[in-house]
């Protein structure tokens, strides 16, 4: 079963697959933890670390807060934009010096001065629906919310949708869509993620590698 | 397996669901046992309405609660709620009509407790909560007294791995009050702590008002003040009020007393646990088991609830999610308990079969008798289908035709001491 601990097995850490995993990975490394022993070949999902101390998880992204938050994973890395959008009961113990970017509302560059909060019932589309809308709500403001899977940006194009909320790194994906952003809703990084039982009942092995993350942190 | 061969479009709302069979036993013995441990412990039960007014359920120490309950109208309109928990119509019970009777007094409960909560781990909407409340007396002896009844609960539940983190809240209160920050700040801060961000914790310090020397040092430490008793010596020099004192010598004056029940090996410490700061005003405590990552257990002191419904009455008490046992126990594989009867009886009508079968059931054995009237063969066949260990039919009044996975056997009618081996497998 999914969550079964045995006494004497790998600490598990799930790892988002794609943009943050080879930061994450490399950051692991530093702290003196091994890699992967047969290489990520993106097949695999399942994987130990050389010395034997981790076992990876390799999950989508969005997915690595339920996997801690179940105790599947005991430790998880993950973009601080996933977690608070996942709102899982899981403990943040530490932020990490990567996957720097922002959740960012945009518009058409045509409309930069719009005034927002005179609108209706802005129609925004977005793949961070709970942030969107406790944003808007926050401000009095119903949005029309379209849940996305993909390409967000092309909604205010295609006359889907009059804003977006995604996340941006340097901007120029938004800017040759011809958006502007308007508003920045979060400063996001990578966290540790831990689950709140293995805090407690792996608290030497779980401590041990916050600490080694820690001052890798601290040296950077 | 064969198609339904009728309409099943009979959906479930979202957070409730049937228990079947091994669950149910499971559960139902479970029940049991924590009933027999708590009144050995001299503890009785209560049972509670499982609706009340809105309004009484609705305290301001439980506004998280408040949200959640399932809230509907009675025939005069009067706002009625479903029980969110157990305490609070406990503390009705013992403020309205147990606040006279000698102290302490020693509650407990089973029941169904409703919350409309979003969906997370290991959580219905619907959820079976079990628990004791130590009402009338205030002190460490009242407060370890329901940790190591805890310990043994869970002990007697059939869990093999688990641990109970003790903590108190007056030590965060007290931390806070040294800091003086202002509400907006100690909010955050306070989410900072409760998520364990050591990080956001120092950012957040940053922002603080002028600091007594000292205090931002002890702000940090707290994220790390979780583990063995010996964080108790550790966070004694990081005292800066009375209010740290006090919450501190308390949970020493319980660890000591921990250590005479014999529960140490189960209880760590953590200073950091700022769950229901609002509810609580002493000792807290919550206990997880491997591979859940939400408590089965969480309790602690509350002294001001049941002064909400009559004369203020300090209380400790714990409740346990027996759902959530369940699981726990299922990740640490313990055999779920096999309802299966020890004895498939073909009786056909015959009255020796029937006072056969009454003898056996008097003796502690489950004994079914075969409604289809199938011949022993196929009898046979469906006993090892339901996983019955054997069937009997009777050859005559005087002797048992016995077959088991050992092959058939006779067996004489009166051999009761053959038959009391069949009990429970």
């Amino acid at each position: 079963m999914a969550g079964q601990v045995m006494r004497g097995s790998p600490l598990t850490i799930a790892l988002p697959k794609g943009r943050l995993t080879e930061d994450a990975l490399a950051f692991l490394v530093k702290a003196g933890y091994a890699a992967p022993t047969n290489g990520d070949n993106g097949r695999k999902l399942v994987l130990d670390s050389a010395d034997g101390r981790l076992r990876f998880i390799m999950a989508k992204p969005g997915d690595v807060p339920i996997f801690v938050e179940y105790g599947a994973a005991d430790l998880g890395i993950a973009g601080l934009d996933v977690v608070r959008e996942a709102e899982r009961d899981v403990y943040e113990p530490l932020q990490l010096p990567f996957g720097y970017c922002r959740l960012v509302l945009c518009g058409k560059a045509e409309h930069a001065d719009r005034s927002l909060w005179l609108e209706r019932s802005p129609r925004v589309a977005t793949k961070f629906p709970r942030l969107t809308e406790a944003y808007f709500r926050k401000r009095g403001l119903a949005p029309e919310l379209i849940v996305m899977s993909g390409s967000v940006e092309l909604a205010p194009l295609v006359g889907l949708a009059d804003l977006i909320v995604d996340l941006v790194q340097t901007g120029t994906t938004l800017r040759e869509n011809g958006l502007v952003e308007l508003r920045t809703i979060l400063d996001s990084q990578a966290v540790l993620i831990a689950n709140r039982a293995s805090y407690r009942l792996r608290a030497a092995e779980v401590r041990a590698l916050i600490d080694a993350l820690a001052n890798v942190i601290r040296g950077a | 397996m064969p198609e339904q061969p009728f309409s099943a479009d009979r959906p479930l709302p979202e957070g409730v669901r049937d228990l079947l069979f091994a669950d149910a036993a499971t559960l139902r013995r479970m029940a049991a046992t924590l009933r027999a441990t708590w009144s050995a412990w001299g503890y009785r039960e209560i049972i509670l309405p499982t609706f009340e007014y809105a309004d009484t359920l609705a305290t301001d120490v439980g506004a998280k609660l408040d949200a959640e309950m399932y809230r509907f109208f009675d025939r005069h309109g009067r706002t009625l709620a479903l029980r969110p928990d157990m305490t609070i119509p406990t503390a009705r019970v013992v403020g309205t009509r147990l606040y006279d009777q000698p102290a302490p007094l020693r509650l407990s409960y089973i029941g169904s407790v409703f919350r409309h909560e979003p969906p997370r781990a290991g959580r219905q909407h619907e959820f079976i909560q079990a628990g004791v409340e130590l009402m009338g007396a205030r002190g460490a002896t009242a407060d370890a007294e329901s940790v190591a009844l805890a310990v043994a609960a869970l002990r007697a539940v059939g869990l093999p791995e688990f641990r109970i983190t003790l903590g108190h809240v007056g030590f965060f209160r007290g931390l806070l009050l040294a800091l003086a920050a202002p509400d907006r700040l100690a909010g955050r801060l306070r989410s900072a702590v409760d998520r364990k961000a050591e990080a956001e914790l120092a950012a957040l310090l940053q922002e603080a008002p002028r600091l007594a020397p000292g205090v931002r040092e002890v702000a940090l430490a707290l994220p790390r003040l979780t583990g063995q008793v010996a964080v108790l010596a550790e966070a004694e020099m990081l005292c800066v009020n009375a209010s740290m004192e006090v919450a501190l010598a308390d949970l020493r004056a319980v660890a000591e007393l921990l250590e005479a029940y014999g529960v140490t090996d189960a209880v760590s410490y953590d200073l950091a646990e700022v769950r229901d700061l609002d509810y609580y005003t002493g000792i807290t405590f919550e206990g997880f088991a491997p591979g859940l990552g939400f408590n089965l257990i969480s309790g602690g002191r509350y002294d001001d609830l049941i002064g909400h419904f009559g004369p203020p009455f300090p209380a400790v008490g714990w409740a346990l999610t027996l759902d959530r046992i369940l699981l726990a126990r299922e990740l640490q594989g313990v055999a779920p308990d096999d309802p299966a009867s020890d004895v498939l009886l073909s009786a056909k009508g015959c009255p020796a079969c029937l006072a056969w079968a009454a003898e056996a059931r008097a003796r502690g054995l489950s004994v079914e008798v075969d409604p289809l009237e199938l011949e022993p063969e196929a009898l046979w066949q469906a006993a090892q289908q339901r996983g019955i260990p054997r069937v009997v039919l009777h050859s005559n009044p005087a002797a048992l035709i016995v077959r088991d996975a050992a092959g058939e056997r006779r067996v004489a009618a009166g051999d009761w001491e053959e038959v009391t081996r069949w009990r429970g497998k």
